[in-house]
C-alpha cells in the first residue's frame, strides 16, 4: 500500500514539472508572439522560461533559430514589466554566444544599467558586459567604471563581478579602473568588499611585490566582510607558501590570528589555509586541529562537514594531530548525513587502533550502498592506507572490498578497489593468492578495458610465482575468448608468461597460442605469432629476454632513436644499446597514497624520465660545440646539485649528463643583481688526472633574472677506477658590465674580468650505473658467469634497513623482487640488485647482510665485463 | 492618465498601440526627435549616439506610439530588417544639411521599401527632412526629389521639414501619422 503511493506521488512529480515534454520546434513556434505589437507580459514570460529551459537542458540551437529568437526578443524591450524584462536579460546572456549581431541590444542595455530602475541595473550590467567585446568595452567604459562605485550594492557587486570576468580578455582596460575598485574595497556591504577585492587581487596578481603590499595594507586594516577576509586568507596562504621560511612571515601570524575571528567561515578558511601549507609541523597544525574539532559538534551540517572533510585529509599527513579528534569523529558516525559519516569513518580508519577496525568495516558496510562513487573512493582509500598500516588485517579488508568490486560502480570507483588489492598484494605476500583470485574473478565480468588489461598484466607477472599456477590459465583464456582486442592481447602476453615461467604448463599455453592465431586483430595475432615462435624454439635465453624480462629503455627515447635510424642512409644493424634506459622512478614502488583514478594516470613506463632524456639530447643538438662531439646517446642524467648557496649574487646548480665516452656537465647560472650584466660567462675545472676537457661552452650574455646554461665536457679516463671516484674543483670566470637596475642597459661598454668559487662536483660510482629492475632475476643470474665475490664490515650503519639503504645508494643498482624490504626484527637478509654500467655492460648483485655487532655485507657481483665486476667489489668498504 | 485617455475610456473608445520604426542613417537626428515627444521627467539631458537600437514611447492623440529608434551607423543598418514585419508605420528621418549622403539615403530607403516584409504592405512613410535650421538644409521639396518619393505608389508618405531640437515640423508630421494609422487599420479589420 505504501509503496503503491510512492510510486503514484512519483509520476505525478513528474507530470508536474510543466516543462518535462517540451519540444524546441513547438516553443521556437510560440516565442513569435514577442513580435505582437501588444506584448502579454505574463504569456511571454512563460515562453521565454521555456526556451531558457529548453537551453538548459543542453538543446542545441542553430545558428538561424538562435538569432531569430535573439531578435524576436528584443523586441520585449517595449514592454515595462519587470519581471519580463529581467527575463529578457537572461535570455540575451544565454542566447548571446549563439546568436549573431547581439551588440544590437547595446544602447537598450545601457540605457537600463544608467536608468531610474534600479531593478534593472543589476542585471543589466551583466546581461550588457557578456554580448560587448573588447572593441566595444571602450565606450561603455565610464558606464562601468560608475557603477562600480554606485551606492547601490547589487549594481556595485555586477559591475566588480563582470570586470573580474573581462579581466582575461580585456585586461589593460581593467588595470585603468583600480581607483574605482580600490574605492569599492572601502564599501560596507559584505558581498562588494568582497567581490572588490577579487577584482583587485586578479589585477595585480602577476605582480608579486604588489600583491605583498596589498595583503600587508589588508591584514592590518580589518575589513568587515568575512567574505573577503576569507578570500584574504587565500592569498596570504599563497605568499606564505612562496617564502622561504614560511613560519616567520607576518603573513602566518595572520593566518593564525585569524583562527579567533568571530566569524566561523573565516575561522574555517584560516584553518584549512593553515593545515595545507606547504612545510607546516603539527605543532602549527594543532590549534587548527582544535578549531575544526570544535565544528564537529555544530548543530549545523555543513560546518560538520567541512570540519570532518579536512581533517579526513590531515588524517593522511599527521595521523597524531588529528587523533586528539576521535572522540568527536565517533560521534559523527550515526551522523543522519551519509556524507559526514562516511568522512568520519574513513578518517578514524585512518587514524585509529587496529582493534577498532573490524568494528568500523561494519558500520560502513551497513551504508555503503547508500553513499556516491565519490565517497566509495575516499572508503577504499581509506582501506589502502589501513592495509599498509595493518598488514595482518588484510583479510578482512580484502574480503570487503571484493564485495564492493562486485557491485555497480563507475570506472574510478572500481579502478581505486583494483588498485587498492594491487598494491595490497605487492605489499604483503601473504594477501597475494586471495588477491589475485578476487582480481581473476573480477575481470570475469569487467566493462573498463583499461582495468581488465591492467590486471591481466599483474595475473601475468605475479600468477606464475604462485603454488598453483595452472589455475589462472582459464581465466585468461576466457579473455581470449570473450572481450576486445586490446584485452585479447594483454591475455595473450600473460598467457606467454605463465609458458615461459613454467615449463609442465608450456604445452598445453603452445596450444592456445596458436589458436590466437587466428584472432581477427593484427596486435593479438601479431603477440601470439611471436610468444609462439619464441616459446617453441626451447631456447631459455631468448624467452628469458623477450618474454620475462621488459623492456628496460625509454620508450620515447626508443621511438626517437628508431626514426632517426630510418632516416640515415646506414647498413649497420641498429644498437638498442645507444638508446637511454627507463628509469625505475622510486614513486612507482612506494606505496603511493592512493589518489583517485590512479590507474588511469600511472603509467607502464614512467613518464616522467624518458622526457627528460630526450629533451637534453635535443638541448644538446642546438648547441654547435657539443653536437660537433657526436656524444652519440644519453646513457643517465644524474640529479641536480647547488654549487652555490642559493641566496648567494651568482646562483649556480650543475647536472652531470653521462655519455658512453663523455661526461656533460651543465651548469646553471642565474644572475641575481640587478645591476649587473655578465658576460662571457664560463665555468674554469681543475681537470683532474685521467681526465681530459674536450669542450667548454661558455654564455654570451647573462642579464639579470635570465637564467641560462653553461656547459664542460670531459672525456672519460680509460681506467675504470678513476673515472668513478673523482672530484672537479670549479670556478665561474665573467666580464662584469654595471648597468641600469631598470633597463639593463649597460653604463659603458668597458667591464671587468671577476670569478667566482664554486663548490666542486663529485663523480661517484652510482654515476656510471643505471638501475633497472629485472622480473625474472633468478634467470638473469644464471646467464652471467663472470663473479666477483667479497666480504665487508659495513661501518656506517648499524641496522640492516640502514645498510641495504646505503648500499642501493651508493652503488646506483635497482632493487628486485622488492627485496629491499627487510623483514622486521630478522637478524640477517638478502638484496638481489640490478643495472647496467655505462656502455651497456650489465650488473647483477646479491647482497647478503648479517646483523652482528655491525653488519656484515657478502656481495657477489656478475657483470659481463670482468673490470667492472671487479671495479663494484672494490669500491665498497 | 490625459484627461483624454479617461473620457475615450469612459466612452469605451479603445486607445490604439502601434509600432513604428525609425530608421535613416546616423546623426540625422532620430534619437533626438523621438527625446522630444518624451514627457519632461523622462527625457535624456544628452543624446549619445545610439548602439543597435531603444524602444521609445510616446502618445499622440489616443495612438499609444512605440518607437524603435534605430542605430544608423553602417554596421547597424542590416540589421533594421528584424523589425519590419511587425511594425505599423515608418518614420524616415534625413539630415537635410548633409547632401553628400543623400545617395547612401536613397539606398537605404529603397532597400527598405523594396523588402518583401514592407513591399507589398500599404504602410504609411512619414519622412522627416531634419536640421532644416542648418544654413545649407535643402528644402523638403528639393529632397523629396533627391529621394525620387514621387515613385512611391503604394503607400501613403508625407514630408515635412523639422527641427528635432526646438521641435518644429514635427507635431505635423506626427499628426498625418496618427491620421493614416487610423485609416490603414481602420481598413485591415
Ligand atoms: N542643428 C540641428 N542639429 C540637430 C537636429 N537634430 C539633431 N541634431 C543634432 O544632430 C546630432 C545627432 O543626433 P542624433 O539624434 O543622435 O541622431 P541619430 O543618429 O539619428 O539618432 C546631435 O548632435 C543632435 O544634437 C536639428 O534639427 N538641428
Ligand atoms: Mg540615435
Amino acid at each position: 500500500m505504501n509503496f503503491k503511493r510512492d510510486k503514484k506521488e512519483e509520476e505525478s512529480g513528474e507530470a508536474s514539472n510543466p516543462f518535462g515534454n517540451l519540444e524546441k520546434t513547438t516553443v521556437l513556434q510560440e516565442a513569435r508572439a514577442f513580435n505582437d505589437s501588444v506584448i502579454n507580459p505574463r504569456k511571454c514570460t512563460m515562453i521565454l522560461s521555456k526556451v531558457l529551459y529548453l537551453l538548459n537542458q543542453g538543446e542545441v540551437f542553430g545558428t538561424t533559430e538562435a538569432t531569430e529568437t535573439f531578435f524576436a526578443i528584443t523586441k520585449l524591450f517595449q514592454s515595462k514589466d519587470p519581471i519580463l524584462r529581467r527575463m529578457v536579460y537572461l535570455g540575451i546572456k544565454e542566447l548571446s554566444h549563439i546568436a549573431e549581431d547581439v551588440i544590437i541590444v547595446t544602447s537598450s542595455l545601457t540605457k537600463d544599467m544608467t536608468g531610474k530602475e534600479d531593478l534593472y541595473r543589476g542585471a543589466a550590467i551583466r546581461a550588457l558586459c557578456t554580448i560587448t567585446d573588447a572593441s566595444m568595452l571602450q565606450a561603455l567604459e565610464r558606464y562601468l567604471k560608475q557603477a562600480i562605485v554606485d551606492k547601490l550594492p547589487h549594481v556595485s557587486s555586477a559591475a566588480l563581478v563582470r570586470s573580474y570576468h573581462l579581466t582575461s580578455g580585456s585586461g589593460e582596460l581593467i588595470k585603468r579602473w583600480v581607483s574605482e575598485v580600490q574605492e569599492a574595497l572601502n564599501s560596507d556591504n559584505v558581498m562588494v568588499q568582497y567581490h572588490a577585492l577579487g577584482v583587485l587581487y586578479h589585477i595585480r596578481k602577476a605582480d608579486r611585490l604588489a600583491v605583498t603590499k596589498l595583503v600587508s595594507r589588508l591584514t592590518k586594516s580589518h575589513m568587515k566582510s568575512p567574505f573577503a577576509v576569507s578570500l584574504l586568507i587565500r592569498i596570504a596562504a599563497k605568499l606564505v607558501d612562496e617564502e622561504e621560511k614560511p613560519l616567520d612571515s607576518p603573513f602566518f601570524d595572520f593566518l593564525e590570528s585569524c583562527l579567533r575571528h568571530k566569524s566561523e567561515l573565516v575561522i574555517f578558511e584560516a584553518a584549512h589555509a593553515i593545515i595545507n601549507l606547504k612545510n607546516v609541523t603539527a605543532r602549527e597544525i594543532n590549534p587548527a586541529v582544535s578549531v575544526l574539532q570544535l565544528f564537529c559538534s555544530s548543530p549545523k551540517p555543513a560546518l560538520r562537514f567541512a570540519a570532518v572533510r579536512t581533517l579526513n585529509k590531515v588524517a593522511i599527513s599527521h595521523p597524531t594531530s588529528v587523533t586528539n579528534c576521535n572522540v568527536d569523529l565517533e560521534n559523527l558516525i550515526t551522523d543522519s548525513n551519509r556524507s559526514i559519516a562516511t568522512l568520519a569513518i574513513t578518517t578514524l580508519l585512518k587514524t585509529g587502533a587496529e582493534s577498532s577496525i573490524d568494528r568500523l568495516m561494519k558500520q560502513i558496510a551497513s551504508f555503503v550502498s547508500e553513499i556516491s562513487d565519490e565517497f566509495k573512493v575516499v572508503v577504499v582509500q581509506a582501506i589502502k592506507s589501513l592495509c599498509l598500516k595493518f598488514p595482518r588485517k588484510h583479510a578482512t579488508l580484502m574480503s570487503f572490498l571484493s564485495a564492493l568490486l562486485r557491485d555497480e560502480g563507475g570506472l574510478d570507483y572500481k579502478a581505486a578497489i583494483a588498485d587498492t588489492i594491487i598494491t595490497i598484494i605487492e605489499e604483503n605476500p601473504e594477501a597475494k593468492e586471495t588477491g589475485l583470485a578476487h582480481l581473476s574473478e573480477f575481470i570475469e565480468d569487467c566493462e573498463h578495458t583499461v582495468l581488465a588489461v591492467r590486471i591481466l598484466n599483474l595475473l601475468g607477472k605475479e600468477g606464475p610465482k604462485t603454488k598453483q599456477p595452472s589455475k589462472y590459465i582459464r581465466y585468461i583464456y576466457n579473455r581470449v575468448i570473450l572481450e576486445q582486442a586490446p584485452v585479447r592481447a594483454a591475455a595473450v602476453s600473460a598467457l606467454a608468461q605463465f609458458a615461459a615461467h613454467c615449463p609442465n604448463l608450456l604445452p598445453n599455453i603452445l596450444v592456445l597460442l596458436m589458436r590466437c592465431q587466428m584472432d581477427s586483430d593484427d596486435e593479438v595475432r601479431d603477440r601470439a605469432t611471436l610468444y609462439f615462435q619464441l616459446l617453441s624454439s626451447g631456447d631459455r635465453a631468448l624467452t628469458n629476454q623477450f618474454i620475462l624480462n621488459n623492456l628496460q629503455q625509454s620508450v620515447l627515447a626508443l621511438e626517437k632513436a628508431l626514426g632517426s635510424y630510418l632516416q640515415g642512409p646506414t647498413d649497420a644493424p641498429f644498437d638498442i644499446k645507444t638508446v637511454a634506459l627507463a628509469s625505475v622512478t622510486s614513486d612507482e614502488l612506494k606505496p603511493t597514497v592512493a589518489t583517485p583514478g590512479i590507474l588511469k594516470t600511472k603509467p607502464a613506463e614512467p613518464k616522467k624520465a624518458p622526457v627528460k632524456e630526450v629533451s637534453f639530447l635535443d638541448e644538446v643538438s642546438n648547441i654547435p660545440d657539443l653536437a660537433r662531439l657526436q656524444l652519440g646517446g644519453l646513457f643517465k642524467t644524474c640529479t641536480k646539485q647547488p654549487l652555490t648557496e642559493s641566496e648567494t649574487e651568482y646562483v649556480v646548480t650543475s647536472t652531470k649528463h653521462v655519455f658512453s665516452q663523455h661526461l656533460v656537465l651543465q651548469f646553471h647560472v642565474q644572475n641575481t643583481l640587478p645591476d649587473q650584466l655578465l658576460e662571457n660567462v664560463k665555468v674554469q675545472l681543475d681537470v683532474p688526472d685521467g681526465f681530459r676537457q674536450v669542450a667548454v661552452v661558455a654564455i654570451p650574455k647573462l642579464p639579470y633574472g635570465t637564467p641560462a646554461n653553461a656547459y664542460c665536457v670531459l672525456a672519460w679516463p680509460e681506467d675504470l677506477e678513476v673515472a668513478s671516484g673523482a672530484t672537479i674543483g670549479a670556478t665561474l670566470k665573467f666580464i662584469v658590465k654595471d648597468c641600469d637596475p631598470d633597463t639593463g642597459v649597460p653604463d659603458s661598454d668597458e667591464g671587468y674580468d671577476d670569478e667566482y668559487v664554486l663548490e666542486d662536483v663529485d663523480v661517484n660510482l652510482s654515476d656510471h650505473i643505471f638501475g633497472v629492475t629485472r622480473s625474472n632475476f633468478a634467470a638473469a643470474w644464471e646467464e652471467i658467469t663472470t663473479e666477483r665475490e667479497e666480504t665487508y664490515a659495513l661501518s656506517n650503519a648499524n641496522t640492516i634497513p640502514e645498510a641495504v639503504k646505503n648500499i642501493v645508494d651508493f652503488l646506483g643498482l635497482h632493487p628486485c623482487d622488492r627485496s629491499d624490504r627487510v623483514p622486521e626484527g630478522k637478524s640477517s637478509h638478502a638484496v638481489a640488485l640490478a643495472g647496467v654500467f655505462r656502455g651497456g655492460i650489465e650488473i647483477l648483485a646479491r647482497a647478503k647482510l648479517v646483523l652482528s655487532d655491525g653488519v656484515n655485507l657478502q656481495l657477489t657481483v656478475r657483470a659481463q665485463d670482468e673490470l667492472v665486476a671487479e671495479l663494484i667489489t672494490a669500491s665498497v668498504g | 492618465m490625459g484627461i483624454f485617455d479617461k473620457l475615450a475610456g469612459l466612452l469605451g473608445l479603445r486607445r490604439r498601440e502601434v509600432n513604428v520604426l525609425v530608421v535613416g542613417l546616423d546623426n540625422s537626428g532620430k534619437s533626438t526627435l523621438l527625446n522630444h515627444f518624451k514627457s519632461e521627467e523622462s527625457k535624456s539631458s544628452e543624446i549619445v549616439p545610439t548602439i543597435g537600437f531603444n524602444v521609445e514611447k510616446f502618445q499622440n492623440k489616443n495612438v499609444g506610439f512605440t518607437a524603435f529608434d534605430m542605430s544608423g551607423q553602417g554596421r547597424y543598418r542590416s540589421l533594421w530588417e528584424h523589425y519590419y514585419r511587425d511594425c505599423q508605420g515608418i518614420i524616415f528621418v534625413i539630415d537635410s544639411s548633409d547632401k553628400l549622403r543623400f545617395v547612401v539615403a536613397k539606398d537605404e530607403l529603397d532597400t527598405l521599401l523594396q523588402h518583401p516584409d514592407i513591399a507589398n504592405r500599404r504602410i504609411p512613410v512619414l519622412f522627416f527632412a531634419n536640421k532644416m535650421d542648418v544654413k545649407e538644409a535643402m528644402s523638403a521639396v528639393k529632397i523629396s526629389a533627391a529621394l525620387g518619393l514621387d515613385r512611391i505608389s503604394n503607400k501613403p508618405w508625407h514630408i515635412c521639414a523639422s527641427n528635432a531640437i526646438t521641435g518644429e515640423g514635427l507635431q505635423e508630421g506626427v499628426e498625418w501619422l496618427t491620421g493614416q494609422i487610423w485609416e490603414y487599420v481602420d481598413r485591415r479589420r
